[in-house]
C-alpha cells in the first residue's frame, strides 16, 4: 500500500484503466468500466489491480476489443473464449499484459451476476462519456463471496440516492432504523423484496443479525453459482495447460482463432 | 452529542473524496505500481468473473 497520498503533485498523468476504457469504446459504447476500478471512480476506495469490464454482446465489440488488447500485447488467461456464444453464457474471459512496471490484467463478461434483463438494458443507456458502472448495479456485482465486498455495498449505499434504494443495500442496522423511521410505508412495501427489513421493528441487535445472515445467503449463493461454472469448465481446465503451449508464441488473433476450436469441443455455451 | 455510526472503510480509502481529479489518478497509479509486490501470490488467481484459480 501506498505510505501517504498527500503531497502528491497534480499534474496530468493517465491511468491503464481508463486509457484501455476510452481505446475500448472508440466510435461507440461497448465497455463499461466495472467491480473494483468502478469502486475508485466512485471514489470509495482502491482495492483490485485487475480491470473488469461488461461489454455489450455483440460480434463487433469482440473483435474491437480483441483488436485493443492484441495492441497492447496482451494474451489469453485461462477462461472463455472472447465470443459471444459463450459471453451469452455468462462465462468470463480474461487477458493479461506487461506495461512498464505493471501487469494489466483485463477481464470481460456481457451478463453480469445478479443483473435482469432489464437492468442490464439500462447500464446501455449511461452517458458514453462517463462508461462507469452506476451505483445499484455496482452493489448488486458486489454481492460477491468475499467479505470485504459488503463493506463496500455499505458505502455504496450511502452514496444512493433515494431512500428506495439506501433500503435495499444499506448493510448498516443504524442507518436501516432511522431510514425505515423517516420511511415507513416505503420500508413495508420493500419488505417483500428485502425480508430483514421486517426486522427493523425488533431493534437494532436483532437486525444486525439479520444482516449478517442475509451477507452469509448471499455468499453461499455466489459460491454455488461459481461451482456451477467450475464443474462445467473441468474437461477445459484439464486441457489448458495444452491449449497455452499451443498458442504461445502466436498472435492474440491467431491465438484466438485456437482458443475459439478447442473450447468448441471441451466448454459448453452455458454451464 | 455525536451520534454512532457503522464504519465499512477506511478514513484513508473515504478521503478519495477529496482529491482533486489528478490526484486521485495520480494516487490510483501509485497504488497500482506498489501492489505489484503480491504479482507472484496471485498470480493463478481471478479477482472478477466465474473463474476462481487457473489450473497448474
Amino acid at each position: 500500500m501506498p505510505q501517504t497520498r498527500r503531497g502528491l503533485s497534480s499534474p496530468f498523468v493517465g491511468n491503464i484503466y481508463l486509457e484501455l476504457t476510452e481505446q475500448f469504446n472508440a466510435g461507440r459504447l461497448r465497455a463499461i468500466i466495472s467491480s473494483g476500478q468502478a469502486v475508485v471512480l466512485h471514489r470509495l476506495a482502491i482495492m483490485s489491480k485487475d480491470g473488469d469490464w461488461i461489454l455489450w454482446e455483440d460480434v463487433e465489440t469482440m473483435s474491437h476489443i480483441l483488436d485493443v488488447l492484441a495492441k497492447s500485447g496482451a494474451h489469453y488467461r485461462f477462461g472463455a473464449p472472447l465470443d459471444v456464444r459463450w459471453m451469452a453464457g455468462g462465462w468470463s474471459a480474461h487477458f493479461e499484459f506487461r506495461t512498464g512496471s505493471l501487469r494489466i490484467r483485463t477481464d470481460f463478461v456481457t451478463r453480469p451476476p445478479r443483473l435482469d434483463d432489464a437492468s442490464l438494458a439500462e447500464l446501455w443507456k449511461l452517458d458514453p462519456k462517463k462508461p462507469v458502472l452506476g451505483l445499484t448495479a455496482l452493489a448488486e456485482i458486489k454481492k460477491t463471496n468475499r467479505e470485504k465486498d459488503y463493506a463496500v455495498i455499505g458505502e455504496l449505499a450511502r452514496l444512493m440516492k433515494s431512500p428506495r434504494e439506501q433500503l435495499l443495500y444499506s448493510r448498516s442496522a443504524r442507518d436501516l432504523l432511522a431510514l425505515t423511521q423517516a420511511h415507513p410505508e416505503l420500508a413495508s412495501e420493500l419488505s417483500d423484496q428485502r425480508p430483514l427489513l421486517r426486522e427493523t421493528v425488533a431493534g437494532q441487535a436483532r437486525l444486525e443479525e439479520a444482516l449478517d445472515a442475509e451477507r452469509r445467503t448471499l455468499i453461499h449463493a455466489n459460491e454455488q453459482r461459481l461451482a456451477r461454472y467450475r464443474e462445467a469448465s473441468k474437461a477445459w481446465a484439464t486441457a489448458w495447460s495444452g491449449v497455452e503451449k499451443e498458442i504461445g508464441n502466436l498472435s492474440l488473433a491467431a491465438a484466438h482463432e485456437i482458443v475459439v476450436a478447442r473450447a468448441l469441443a471441451l466448454l459448453p455455451f452455458a454451464p | 452529542m455525536e451520534t454512532q455510526r457503522d464504519e465499512f472503510l477506511s478514513e484513508e480509502d473515504l478521503d478519495l473524496r477529496d482529491l482533486s481529479e489528478a490526484e486521485l489518478i495520480a494516487y490510483w497509479n501509485l497504488w497500482l505500481k506498489q501492489a505489484q509486490a503480491s504479482n507472484e501470490l496471485d498470480e493463478k488467481t481471478y479477482s472478477h468473473g466465474v473463474f476462481e484459480t487457473a489450473p497448474d
